[in-house]
This record gives C-alpha cells, structure tokens and sequence, in this order.
C-alpha cells in the first residue's frame, strides 16, 4: 500500500494543510513504514514533530482500515500505547494529540496513565480503554500488576517509547524491555498460528514497536535492543531507523576571564565570573542557568540576587529537592515568559519546551556532549532560531572543555548510551507483578524474558535461582521455615496468594530508588520542600541552612518532617546532596586530550601564534606554566607528576578519563605498588586525573612504571583492591529496594512495618556471609564493575597507555594541572597492611590529635 | 578465635568474648542482650528471603559460649524475640531443651512482645524492666529509664546496637560493634548478627572494647 495514495494520508494531509503545515520527509517515510507493519526507530531532535511521526501514523493506519467510519467508530480498544519518560511530559503530548483527533473529526479519546491520574479516570479506563494511553514505565507495570491485564492489549497495534534515548542505558529501560516482551507475548498468543514455511518479513507483525530517540552514538544499538522481543521468533531482521535530517545550528561561546592568572586554578562555583553573567541575563529574553548540583544552585542563586538586587522576583530557582507545586509555579511562570532566568540543575534537562527560553548558560563541566546538546538545545526554540550556550568554567583548566566541546560538536561525536544487563533485581520485581494479576507459568515467560535484550544471556541454572529466590526464599531450615511469597498452584502457575505482599510490591513497582528524604515544614505550617535525612541528621538545632532560596533555621524533627522557621542569619550550609555526580564522559575526555595537543603545540613553538580557538589562547599562560614547571602532554602521552610537600609524597596521574575511571585506577594503582613494598596511600580524584598520596617515598619510576599501567589481570587486580565490597555494598541499596527486599518510607508516611525494616548495609553484610552466591549480590558485584568502575573504560584507557608513552616529571612544586586534585578532599584509603593493625595505626593518628 | 579477654571492673572480673558477650565470673553469669531471634523468619513470612541460615548460626555461637564458659545463668538485657511468634521460635524451644539446668532470666526489651505463658513455657524468668545483681543493673534500655542507675548500682543495658566508628587520614573511616563501659552504665553489643549498629561517642574516661573481626580489642 503506497502512502499517499490512502484515504487516511489525504486526511492527514488535509488537516496539516489546514494549519498551514506540511509533513517532514521524515513523518511521510515512518507512516509509510508503519503502513507496511514494520517497526523500528525515529531519530529526531525534540521540538520538530517527532510525536506526529509516530502518532499519525497510527491515525493514518485507522483511517485506511475504517475508511467510511473512521469518524464515527468508537470503543475500539487501546490503538496505541505511548510510553514517556516524564510525567510532566505526558499532558502536553495528550493535548496535541486530541487536537488531532478533534479536528480530524475522529472519536478517538486519549487516556493518561501514570501516578497522578485519580481513581476514577482509572476506573473508567479500566471499563473502556482509551484508544490511545499515555504511561510511563512504571505505570506500565502496575497495568501488567492488574488481574486479566492481557485484555486490555489485545487489541494493541503499536506500541511507542518516547524519548528512548532516555531510558535505555538505565533500569527503567529494563523495565521497557520486559513490558515490551509481555506485550508482544500477549500479542502473539492469541494469534492463530500461521502454517510454518511462509517466508513472511519477520517485523511484519499484528503488533509493531517504534522508538523515539535523540542522537545517540549507537542508535542501532538502541533499535536492537527496542525491538528485541519482536525479533526473537525469527532471525534478527533489522527493522527500520528513520533519521530526521534536521540540524538546529548552536552556538557555543565561553565565558572568559580577564585575568587567567587570576582566576582559581581549582574548586569554586565559578562566581567570580557572575558580574559577566548579569548582562547576558539582561539582554535575553529569559535564559536557563544550568548547575550540576543542587548545592551549587543554591549558592548561584543567593548570590544572583545579591550581584543584582533587580533580578528578585524576575528569577527563580528549580531542582529536585523542592517541592512539586513550587516546581510546577516556576515551570508555568517560564511557559508565559514571565521570569527572566531560572537557575536550575539535571531537573529541567527533559520535559517540555519553554519557548521564551532564548539562551543558556552551562556552568561547570556538562561532563558530556549529549548533555550539552541536550542543554543547549532547550535554547531558541523557534525554527530556524539558533540555540545559544554560553559555557561559564569554575576553574580555569575548564576552559579546555568548552574548546573541546565545540570541536565534538562540530563532528557530530555524540556519547553512546550502554544497555543494561542481567538486572536480575527488575526480573524478581517484574516475576512479582506478574504473580499478583494473573500469575504466570514458568516456561511461558522464560521465552518472553529471553527474547529482551537484557536477558538474552539468562541461563537455566539463574532462572531456576530466580524461581527459587521467589518461591522458597533460597536455601532455608526446612521445618522451621515460613516463608512465602510467590506459590506455585497444582497447574503449576506462579501466583502471589497474600493480598498484604501484593498490595506492598504495588507500592514498589519502579526502579528509581531515592535517598530517604524528609519533608521540610515551616514550624508555623507551610511546605519548603525535601531534602536528604542524611543531611538533616548532621544538623543541631540552630543551625541555618539554604533551601529552595530561602534561609532556614533547623528546629526538630517530628513525624519524618524537618521543622524549620524563617532565619535572617548571613551564612548558612548548603547542602551537598548525594546526587549522582556523573563523570566526564569517553566522548569529552577524548576530545580534551586532543584539545591538549594543541595547547602543547602552543607553548612549545614559542612562535607567537595564535590558537584556533579563543579558550586554548585564554589559557596560554596557564599551559607554559604547566610547560615550565612540568609537562602538557600530548594526546599519546600519559603524564605523571611526583611531588614532594608537607603533606608527604604525591603521584598525580592525568588520563583525562573521567572520576569514576580514575577512582579504579588509583585503587588499581595502589593495589598494585603495594605489592612491590607495604605503603598506604589516601586518594583524590576528578575528572582530569587522580593523586595517590603517601607518607613514604612511591616507587613508581622508568623500570617499572609500564608495568603498573599493564592491563595484567585486570579484574582480579580489581577484586583484590578492597574498595569493591564497599562499593558493591552501596551499590546493594538500590538492588534491595528493587528486589523487594527493603521497603522504602515515603516521605512524611509512618513506618507501618516496623519489624521489617533493615538496612540495604545490613542484608548485604548478611547475604555476602551467609548465602555469597545470591544472584542479588553478584549483581552488585558486577554493577561495580561495569558502572562504577567503568571496567570495559578501564581496559580500554590501559591499552592506550600502553601503546603511548609515559611521561614522568619531578616538579618542585605544585603544577596547575594538580592543583585542582590537591584541592579536593574526596580521599579513599587502600591499604596493604592487615585491618588490625591499619585499626591500631588509625588510632594512634587519632591519639596524635 | 581469640579467647575472651579478661576485664577487671568495679572489683568484678568480666570476661569479654568476641562473640558479643559477657561471661560475669563472680556469678557464673553469661550477659547477652539483643539476639533478635525470630526477626530472620518474621521476614520471610513477608515474603523478604533473608538467608536462615544467620539464625541457625546465632543459636550455634550461643551453644558455644555456654560449652566454653558453663554458666550458671543467662543473663538477657533484652530483645530477645524480634517479633511476633514463628516457627524460628520453636527451633528455639528445641534448643532450649538441650539446656534444662540452665537458668535464663529476660529483662523484657521493646520487642519482646510474647505472650507470658510463652516465657513460662520456653522456662525463661522475666523481669518487666529491670533486675538486680550484685551490685549491677540490667536493664534493657538506659535512654528510656533516665535518673534509673541513682541507685548508686552500675547499669548493663542493650538495645542501642553499640558502634564505634574509626576515623583514620583522609576519609577513612571504619565501624565496629562494641562493648561500651562508661562512668554509670554499660552498653553490650547486640548479640545477633542481622542486626544493624549506631555509632557512639565514648567519652574520654570511658572503655571501649571492639570486636574487629575475632578478636576483642581495647580502644580506650
């Protein structure tokens, strides 16, 4: 069936031209796709019509179907599933698709499913399904946690992840994955069987899956991994990546310093610059202040506020840490142009656009190009404006990185984002839902599961711990054991009986798991917001701290609320939330090192020229600095400085490979180097590079320091460095909550189940004791290793090592590339003394005292 | 393991063993407190699959310290029980059997919320809130019976899960469970392993005894 010769294009066609619109080529070749029941993946940059692409697709397809009562046909059953990211996205792309359907005449409704919608709309979506719904992961899965679920998606014909690019790489994704299996299971199940030997295009299906995703460096990575479930049945024919051909100019310049000398070599907020901050807020119609942290925010906007008295009310603050209505104020406030700038975190990276956004700024490191992008393009909204990024460093070395994000820009070197795998926290999680709707049998599902992606991999034997995990609760003392969760039925169906279990795992369904977080009350009522118990327990009464804008004096705690009153004092805390602080991506890293290149061509020809770009000659004085006292390495060339303080012996060693790299490698490091001679060392590390410091000369010279940088047993040095139990125990929390093993306290909600509450700490001591093979604390293990460690990244860093040259350098005194190591205090300890005497040792230092 | 190291205290001679108790020679005594039994079960039966096998262990390292140290009586600061009755318990009661001749005296803590005739049955003497011997205390909670150790008598108490957190350069920072004496009462690590821990701050004329792996070793 040719596109633009069905009814259902010419309706379109006319509806669009009645708005003065016409179809992107894009739009045209996805409906024509899924006219042909193909699946696959749009790649398109938000704001030019990448819902339409999809969405009318689906409309045309109806229409085709039902061309004489396409306007009238009602109740036809759940057409398209829609999954997002955000629920704040949600009620803007249901708007503009009942819009459509409104003008088109069509009786089509669309339904929102996610944790806002009251009991009622569900209710009545559960009596009549909406043609369309509109849900997010989690939602989705408590869909699947209700009794006789498949009904609801027999009737599905496509099924649409929004802002994939989003969601794979994490948990949530997972989640994605197996939902998508269930779905298409459903789909195929009550399907007549067609006789074997027809050789039908295997994506041809009665169901089909399209992505949405942004540029990713593996976009058919992410298609694979989408379409996954489909694809299992037959060979893994590809399906379709539509790519939008539409490139939005961006225009990236830094803000400078006047005196590069003088400006911090290391560790501040970048405030010093904010008097050249004021004017481009002034001249823009509103512009977004990115910060990568909450903590940072709050300072930026105290002290906006005082750099330029005028600004109060005209700006506005935005992070995760306030509260939702607050939130939602500021959100509208952008939407009608009202504010002149909102300083903001990760919070505003996604969801809907403001168009009277005409500039941002970055401060600090975006740690990624994706992100950049991502920020710059929440700029210049309008087609054919150009999004605007002025990039603000907090240290002068980050200069480099606005130099080389502009040359990554300019090649399109976009981050890939990694799938997960073998989540065996999500599969318990997910088996569980299933078990409280309509059970599941065991071989059934194994199909579906091993059809994703993420489980591909799964063996016999961990699916049968899996069901053995859910059903006996692992290995227990016979007799005197009661436990129970999932039952199997005499028809061997997998069903959860207790309504008490069911009714907590609904509760559980999702992957995002959060810090226990108090509510924040003034003490003469009103809500400020949230904010981390752990901060709050450091607090005595009294003392003052920043919160959503305002000064806060710290009363009491009472019923899992912090109350606080108004203070007028000058200094407060900020708080440092735990937020996961992201280390420089492969992408950036690489770019920088490159960037230094040129920087090192720079100061050694002497010749007077100038750089090519206006941030590399900024820092002109800064690299000869570096040139004379030590080194500016070149992109083959792993620089080393050994320096000699008061403190005692430091190595500062620079791979550019991003925190968590460089985290492995000094406890690899040490690990290794302390097998040589018994030496402790403390560490610092950034994003540039780490510093192991000692009281004892370090033996790390030309004889053998290939050696120390050989990839040898990588994993194993891993294992052994003793950092791995720590970081797998933290890495434990959220593999406990999503296993069902923990179950979180909302915020301002009692604890009903007192005597089951432990902490994620306390099981993973008591699982790696008492039942080590547990597939909940291997997992952990291997998150270590793939996430925090960055294992494959590790690898890959030693073996270009290798292949370069090491440059060791003796400076006599602090370098600038050092200086920002030296600054930061984030110290971790490896130690090749036993823990008895590293006990007796720390205590004597405390004595000193 | 280590043997138990000898703690000369208030003239009495205590023994303290890196299995998170108290052997009081004097009164042929063996002082525990928060064994929590029951709480691996009490998850399960909630469908959390903490390993058993942590219980199974703790009745063991019970048995032990009672072949090593042949006590007369039982001393329980509290905490017995976790929770609600379960079959954990009956392995309890089993185990108790093996023990006719031993005495065990609870002085009830906060989650020890059993029937009476439970207590009486398993042959387990309570005393509601606090019990006296010698010139020592037992009680389970110090925080909730202020102005209680006025008496002039020195208090053994539970329920806090004492930690004492090491701090050494840079960040490092360790924590392990910890026998606390200090100027009016004692605190005894808790004695089952699924148990978690809070750190103290020992004053400077204070003792603190950790237990770093097996062995117990004196801070202070």
């Amino acid at each position: 069936m040719h596109l633009r010769e069905t009814v259902g294009y010419r309706v379109i066609r006319e509806w669009m031209a009645a708005g003065g619109r016409e179809p992107f080529a894009f739009q045209e070749t996805t409906w024509q796709h899924i006219l042909d029941g193909r699946s696959g993946l749009v790649n398109a940059p938000t704001g030019c019509g990448k819902t339409y692409s999809v969405f009318l697709g689906a409309l045309i397809d109806f229409i085709n179907l039902h061309p004489d009562t396409y306007k009238t046909k009602s109740a036809n059953g759940l057409q398209l599933l829609w999954i997002t990211p955000l629920r704040a996205l949600a009620k803007d792309i249901g708007r503009a698709m009942e819009e459509v359907i409104r003008e088109t005449g069509m009786s089509w409704r669309v339904g929102i499913r996610n944790g806002d919608t009251e009991l009622s709309e569900r209710q009545k979506q559960k009596r009549r399904m909406p043609e369309v719904l509109i849900t997010t992961p989690e939602s989705l899965h408590l869909l699947l946690a209700q009794k006789d679920y498949p009904g609801l998606f027999r009737s599905l014909k496509i099924l649409a992840v929004d802002e994939w690019h989003e969601l794979l790489g994490s948990k949530r994704g997972v989640q994605v994955e197996l939902a998508v299996s269930r779905i298409v299971g459903i789909a195929s199940s009550h399907k007549p069987q067609v006789a074997s030997g027809g050789e039908e295009d295997a994506m041809v299906k009665d169901i089909s899956v399209w992505g949405i995703s942004a540029t990713i460096g593996n976009l058919d990575e992410a298609k694979e991994v989408l379409l996954s479930p489909l694809n299992a049945s037959a060979a893994p024919a590809a399906g379709v990546i539509v790519r939008a051909q539409i490139d939005k100019p961006i225009d990236v310049e830094s803000i400078l310093p006047d005196e590069i000398e003088n400006y911090p070599w290391a560790g501040h907020l970048g405030l010093k610059l904010i008097h050249k901050v004021i004017p481009i807020l002034l001249e823009s119609r509103t512009t977004l202040i990115f910060i990568n942290t909450r903590g940072m925010s709050e300072t930026w906007y105290q002290s906006l506020l005082s750099a330029c008295p005028d600004l109060a009310g005209a700006i506005a603050l935005h992070h995760g840490s306030i509260d939702m209505g607050l939130r939602t104020w500021v959100e509208e406030a952008l939407h009608e142009g009202k504010l002149k700038a909102v300083v903001c975190t990760a919070s505003l990276d996604l969801g809907v656009d403001f168009r009277p956004v005409e500039t941002v700024i970055q401060v600090g490191s975006p740690k990624g190009v994706a992100r950049f992008l991502q920020r710059a393009g929440r700029s210049g909204h309008q087609p054919g404006q150009v999004s605007k990024i002025w990039f603000l460093p907090t240290h002068s070395l980050e200069l480099v990185e606005a130099a080389a994000l502009k040359s990554a820009i300019r090649i399109n070197f976009i981050e890939s984002r990694t799938p997960m795998t073998m989540c065996f926290d999500v599969l318990i999680q997910y088996l569980s839902t299933l078990a409280i709707s309509d059970g599941f049998f065991p071989d059934d599902i194994l199909r579906e599961v091993r059809s994703t992606y993420c489980f591909c991999d799964l063996s016999e034997d961990e699916w049968n711990n899996i069901l053995y995990f859910i059903t006996e609760g692992g290995a227990a003392l016979g007799q005197y054991d009661e436990f129970r969760k999932v039952e199997v039925t005499e028809t061997g169906l997998y069903k959860i009986n207790s309504r008490r279990i069911a009714m907590r795992h609904r509760l559980h369904i999702g992957t995002i798991v959060s810090d226990t977080m108090l509510k924040v009350k003034f003490i003469s009522g009103g809500y400020v917001g949230v904010i981390e118990e752990y901060f709050i327990s450091r607090l005595s009464p009294g003392d003052v701290f920043t919160l959503a804008g305002r000064r806060l004096e710290f009363v009491m705690i009472k019923d899992m609320t912090a109350l606080v009153r108004k203070s007028a004092a000058r200094k407060s805390i900020v708080p440092s939330w735990n937020g996961g602080r992201m280390p420089l991506s492969a992408n950036l890293g690489l770019m920088l090192r490159r960037k230094l290149n040129e920087a090192s061509a720079l100061v050694s020809r002497r010749s007077g020229k100038q750089a090519a770009d206006i941030e590399l000659e900024a820092l002109k004085p800064l690299f000869a600095l570096q040139a004379g006292l030590s080194h500016v390495p070149v992109e083959d060339e792993l620089l080393i400085e050994q320096i000699e303080t008061r403190d005692g012996f430091h190595l500062f060693v620079y791979p550019f490979e991003g925190r968590l790299v460089h985290e492995a490698m000094a406890a690899l490091l040490s690990f290794r180097i302390s097998r040589i001679t018994a030496i402790s060392f403390s560490f610092a590390m950034n994003d540039y590079g780490f510093e192991l410091l000692s009281d004892q000369p370090i033996p790390v010279d030309d004889s053998n320091v290939y050696e120390l940088f050989a990839c040898g047993d990588l994993s194993g040095d891993i294992q052994r460095s003793v950092n791995s139990a720590e970081m797998a125990r933290r890495k434990f929390r959220d593999i406990a909550v999503i296993g069902g093993l923990i179950f979180q306290g909302y915020p301002g909600e009692f604890k009903k189940a007192r005597h089951l509450q432990s902490s994620a700490s306390l099981l993973f001591n008591v699982f790696s004791e008492y039942d080590p093979h547990n597939l909940l604390i291997r997992q952990a293990y291997n998150e270590v290793m793939a996430q925090q460690m960055e294992e494959e990244r590790l690898r890959n860093m030693l073996e270009r090592i290798q292949k370069g040259r090491i440059v060791l350098r003796f400076p006599q005194q602090l370098t600038p590339f050092c200086f920002p190591l030296k600054v930061d205090s984030m110290r971790e300890d490896l130690s090749s003394e036993k823990l008895e005497d590293r006990v007796r040792k720390m205590q004597a230092q405390l004595n000193r005292i | 393991m280590q043997p138990p190291v000898p703690f000369h205290f208030k003239e009495q001679h205590l023994w303290l063993s890196a299995d998170r108790c108290i052997f009081w020679e004097e009164e042929q005594a063996l002082i525990v407190s928060d064994l929590h039994f029951g709480k691996t079960g009490h998850f399960r039966k909630h469908g959390i699959a903490v390993p058993q096998a942590v219980y199974r262990e703790d009745l063991q390292r019970l048995l032990m310290q009672i072949q090593y140290f042949r006590p007369r009586q039982l001393l329980i600061a509290g905490d017995l029980f976790h929770s609600r009755e379960n079959k954990e318990l009956e392995l309890f009661l089993k185990w108790r059997k093996d023990f006719a001749g031993l005495a065990i005296r609870l002085i009830k803590g906060n989650h020890d919320i059993l029937h009476e005739d439970w207590y009486e049955a398993a042959e387990i003497m309570i005393s509601p809130d606090k019990w006296q011997a010698g010139d020592f205390l037992f009680m389970h909670d110090i925080g909730s019976s202020a102005g209680e150790t006025d008496s002039g008598l020195y208090a053994f108490t539970g329920h806090i899960h004492p930690g004492i957190r090491i701090n050494g350069m840079g960040k490092q920072s360790l924590q392990f469970p910890c026998f606390y004496f200090g100027a009016s009462h004692a605190l005894l690590p808790a004695f089952g392993r699924f148990t978690g821990m809070v750190s103290i701050e020992p004053g400077g004329d204070d003792h603190v005894f950790a237990i770093v792996k097996d062995k117990v070793m004196q801070f202070q």
